[in-house]
């Protein structure tokens, strides 16, 4: 009777039942791929018939993990020396990320600088571009005569050549990553800063507390899950890129695990790519650990209660002025000048020629030459990128409004049920796909649903596969932003509406979600935006039929078409743009909203 | 009336098919593959698109030509018709090695000839059914000179081309990994010792197992530069106002951008012991092609001079049928064969995986 009556208060409250829901399908949709990616690690697959000899596909065999870790130099080459430049790439992408996009949030949120709105527009643009379009903008700009060719436009201008470090390999990927993944700094860091209540550093002031021992009492302490959550994104991220160092690294032979697991997952050896990616989930899961102990240690700040807040700005007086311009200049080299540079280079025959009678509009509108790439006509003119586009289009949005509304109620019911396992259990669940590689994600997917799985058909070929592997892998997105809102919002609010009697799906529509709409509209747009821009996840699961925007690209971009491959990077920012402008005229909610000004 | 026209027209078709210069498909498989209206092919080579335009307009049946590199074709192919999912209906494929032993000895792809190429595609060109040949050969920046920059491949080892030679990355291409597995076989690496012998006047001391392998670790560590594709290598080797003279080991057909990008690129031809490497590129049908016939008369059709239009213009493309002639600025496969290194698909099937192992380790820093 009595466990009757606890299960009867526990279903009675609707956090319970999304928490128990989530528990069934993450399980299913994350942890059970996990156990088939393991599994890969121990079989032969139809491409290892020439490396494992004498054996035949299915077989079980310990091969993979033997080679990877223990056979010598070929182990060092292969996965340790790959595994130590990760981990570096990794560190030093974050800490350029959270230095960077930290210092701009709170520029824009906190103090009184000039071009507010700009900023906060452009800020963003090196998220909206895929990644390995900056490091194409990179080796524009700072090619030297390392691989022949004309140098880069900054030797070309200043005469100056650069050296190889900066030019190829650990340096220029980490700054390509770090600046690819400082909007998530900027928006996570910054969505906390807008709403911290400035009576908490007033109080400090009265109490003569100096700026640093603000900073540092007051401040830090609270920004500091965001900065969490930005590392372990930011980490995560730059660990399981593939493309940025494989264009970066190659002229140098820098490797890294992905440039690597890409090797082996496309050539003989996929096992050695599976256990690569269990090794990365490995790491990955670890960081999440410690995050979590850090966090666990101490309690949430709620800075949104039921009270009156106000949050003032810093003046920064004599400085507004040259730190204003100062931010300018920089925001307009990392997000407008590759920008340019694609557009140009979208309109020049023989590479390396800026004359006016190198500018032709064929790779934009024309008919296709036989003697340039393959007869290719135009992008506007290519039906094969209408297709990609409008799959694109369609795949982010589907896979935006089911990863954003999913993610938010995990959000709620998560703080809601803080403090029990099960909660506790969804939290590390709902963000695990996070850690997955896409690449090896896409691969498990792959391996998975070619064939009907439980009460799940065959899904391979089907537009509803990139959907669901799109929206598990950017559900932690939506989730965090559905979190940061929660833990944000004092629950007395909530509680006035129960009192009332008002009804779960009305709290949760009238009050909850316009109060921290900025937030979990967040977690809308940033899968989409990811979406848009996500190459590695769909690669092996688009067919002709499905494929989408960023496989074109990056086939242009890895053939060399890089004319054609500018164009259609300008129509991905493009349309990313109108998008944002579009929900911003309707919503009153964008990306940069996300932060407010 | 009809009839008659028909019958004429069959009669010259005949003719010409005796010929041996042209073949027409038979019509029923014209018919059956229009009612199929529509087919889907898998491709290694770009230029896939204007030929399947070409094809579009010709026959009125659609076709989704998608563009693949050849790990992830096969990859691809694998999973498809292993899981019997509707894919590609056939595919223009390369890399030996893995072709046979993945995908051919499974049964995934099936052989098909024309029975109007039965007798004009040279035997050993049937099974597995070559579609073209493609080749890599050694080319340099002939902005300064016209003469061949080097007459033996051991030169390219010296401080002399120190970090001035440029290669598609291995990793990238199974065929490039193929070139660098043959190297090691019994022939070439004795070629290769014969070569250096005959440079330096000494015998080759080798720290590896071979000649073959000792050469592919010297011109690794010779500041071998990789490179992400063919197209960009052939744009960074021959762009003109370089320093220095640089060269590569790249796909012949790049030359054809010559005049629109204004590059200076000259192929050598006369490298002891070789000038670079030849792979085929085959044709096949997929197990599972749900419009065989449409399929089957897109294969006829890409054998055919005006199926091989997109190819045959430009030097590089050497197609299986003896009766499309090489552009008039290339020379035939005749003169080629001896001059590169072949893909011997048992051989790579055994080794390829040891090399490519061999490779990584010397290859990353």
């Amino acid at each position: 009777m009595k466990s009757i009556n606890r299960f009867r208060t526990f279903i009675k409250k609707p956090h319970n039942i999304i928490l128990v829901v989530l528990v069934a399908a993450l399980a299913y949709l994350t942890l059970f791929p996990l156990l088939s990616l393991i599994r890969d690690t121990f079989v032969v697959h139809p491409s290892e018939i020439m490396s494992v000899k004498q054996s035949k596909v299915g077989d079980i065999t310990l091969f993979h993990w033997r080679k990877v870790f223990l056979d010598g130099e070929r182990s060092l080459k292969l996965f340790y020396q790959p595994l130590w430049n990760t981990v570096k790439v990794s560190l030093y992408s974050s800490f350029i990320a959270i230095v960077l996009g930290g210092a701009v949030a709170w520029l824009v949120t906190r103090t009184n600088i000039h071009f507010k709105k700009f900023v906060s527009v452009v800020f963003i643009f090196p998220y909206i571009m895929p990644s390995w379009t900056l490091a194409m903008a990179w080796l524009n700009f700072f090619r030297n005569r390392l691989v022949g060719g004309a140098p880069g436009l900054f030797t070309a201008i200043t005469g100056i050549a650069t050296p190889n470090w900066f030019a190829y390999g650990i340096f220029p990927t980490s700054v390509v990553l770090g600046l690819h993944y400082s909007p998530f700094a900027y928006i996570l860091i910054g969505g906390i800063l807008r709403n911290m209540d400035s009576n908490l550093e007033e109080a400090a002031m009265i109490l003569k507390a100096s700026r640093a021992k603000i900073i540092a009492r007051i401040n830090l302490p609270i920004i500091m899950p965001a900065i969490l959550s930005t590392f372990l994104l930011v980490f995560s991220s730059s660990m399981s890129a593939f493309a940025v160092p494989a264009f970066l690294g190659t002229p140098v032979r820098f490797q890294v695990l992905t440039t690597q697991l890409y090797r082996t997952l496309n050539g003989l050896n996929p096992g050695y790519g599976y256990i690569m990616a269990v090794v990365m989930i490995f790491i990955g899961t670890g960081i999440l650990a410690a995050n979590q102990w850090f966090v666990g240690k101490r309690k949430s700040f709620t800075t949104i209660t039921g009270k009156s807040s106000n949050s003032s700005t810093v003046n920064l007086r004599k400085f507004r002025k040259p730190i204003s311009v100062m931010l300018i200049v920089l925001v307009a080299a990392i997000a407008i000048l590759p920008l340019v540079t694609f557009a140009i280079e979208s309109f020049i025959m023989a590479p390396g020629d800026y004359s006016a009678k190198n500018f032709t509009t064929q790779f934009w509108l024309g008919p296709g030459s036989e003697d340039v790439g393959g007869g290719e006509p135009g992008v506007l003119r290519n039906k094969y990128l209408y297709l990609a586009l409008w799959n694109s289009i369609r795949l982010s949005v589907i896979v935006a409004l089911f990863a954003g509304t999913i993610g938010g109620l995990a959000g709620y019911a998560i703080v809601r049920g803080r403090g029990t396992k099960l909660a506790a259990f969804v939290n590390n669940l709902a963000f695990f796909p996070y850690l997955l590689p896409s690449m090896a994600f896409g691969a498990i997917y792959l391996s998975m649903f070619s064939k009907p799985n439980l009460i799940i058909p065959s899904l391979y070929g089907s537009f509803a596969l990139l959907v669901l592997v799109g929206a598990v892998k950017y559900l932690p997105f939506a989730s965090r932003s559905g979190i940061n809102a929660m833990l944000q919002l004092s629950g007395e609010i909530e509680e006035a509406g129960l009192i009332m009697g008002i009804p779960w799906w009305k709290r949760m529509a009238r009050i909850i979600f316009p109060i921290q709409k900025a937030s979990f509209l967040s977690g809308y747009l940033l899968p989409f935006i990811s979406c848009m821009r996500e190459l590695a996840l769909f690669v092996l699961l688009v067919t002709p039929a499905n494929r989408v925007i960023t496989t074109l690209l990056f086939q242009y971009n890895e053939k060399g078409w890089n004319q054609w491959a500018n164009a259609i990077n300008l129509l991905i920012v493009a349309i990313v743009l109108i998008f944002n402008t579009v929900i911003n005229k309707i919503t009153g909610a964008s990306i940069d909203k996300g932060i407010g000004t | 009336m009809k009839k008659c026209v028909r019958f004429i027209a069959a009669l010259g078709l005949l003719a010409l098919a005796a010929a041996g210069a042209w073949a027409e498909p038979s019509a029923d498989i014209v018919a059956a593959a229009k009612k199929e209206g529509k087919v889907v092919v898998y491709s290694i080579t770009s230029r896939i698109a204007p030929a399947a335009a070409a094809f579009e307009k010709k026959y009125g049946i659609k076709v989704e030509a998608y563009n693949l590199k050849d790990g992830e074709l096969i990859e691809k192919v694998t999973r498809e018709v292993g899981g019997n999912i509707a894919g590609a209906d056939f595919v223009i494929s390369q890399d030996s090695g893995r072709v046979y032993g993945q995908l051919l000895s499974t049964g995934y792809l099936v052989n098909y000839v024309p029975e109007s190429m039965k007798n004009v595609i040279p035997k050993q060109y049937q099974d597995p059914l070559v579609f073209q040949f493609i080749n890599k050969v050694f080319i340099f920046n002939s902005e300064k000179t016209q003469k061949p920059v080097i007459k033996n491949v051991w030169e390219v080892t010296e401080p002399k081309w120190k970090g001035l030679v440029q290669f598609k990355d291995p990793k990238l291409e199974g065929v490039n990994q193929n070139f660098l597995t043959m190297l090691t076989s019994p022939e070439w690496s004795a070629k290769l010792d014969k070569a250096y012998q005959d440079l330096y006047g000494k015998k080759l001391a080798l720290t590896t197992k071979n000649a073959g392998y000792e050469w592919i670790k010297r011109f690794f560590q010779n500041g071998l530069l990789l490179g992400n594709s063919d197209t960009t290598i052939s744009e960074n080797v021959g762009i003109k106002g370089q320093p220095a003279t640089t060269m590569g080991l790249f796909v012949y057909s790049k030359t054809r951008y010559d005049a629109k990008k204004n590059l200076a690129l000259t192929p050598m031809t006369e490298i002891v012991p070789f000038s670079g490497f030849v792979y085929p590129a085959f044709l096949h049908l997929t197990k599972n092609a749900k419009n065989k016939n449409a399929a089957k008369l897109f294969i006829e059709y890409l054998l055919t001079a005006e199926g091989f239009a997109p190819w045959g213009k430009d030097v590089g493309s050497y197609s299986s049928n003896p009766n499309i002639p090489v552009d008039k600025d290339d020379r035939p496969m005749s003169f080629w064969e001896p001059r590169l290194v072949n893909e011997d698909p048992a051989f790579l099937f055994e080794n390829r995986a040891e090399v490519e192992e061999f490779v990584n380790t010397i290859s990353s820093n």
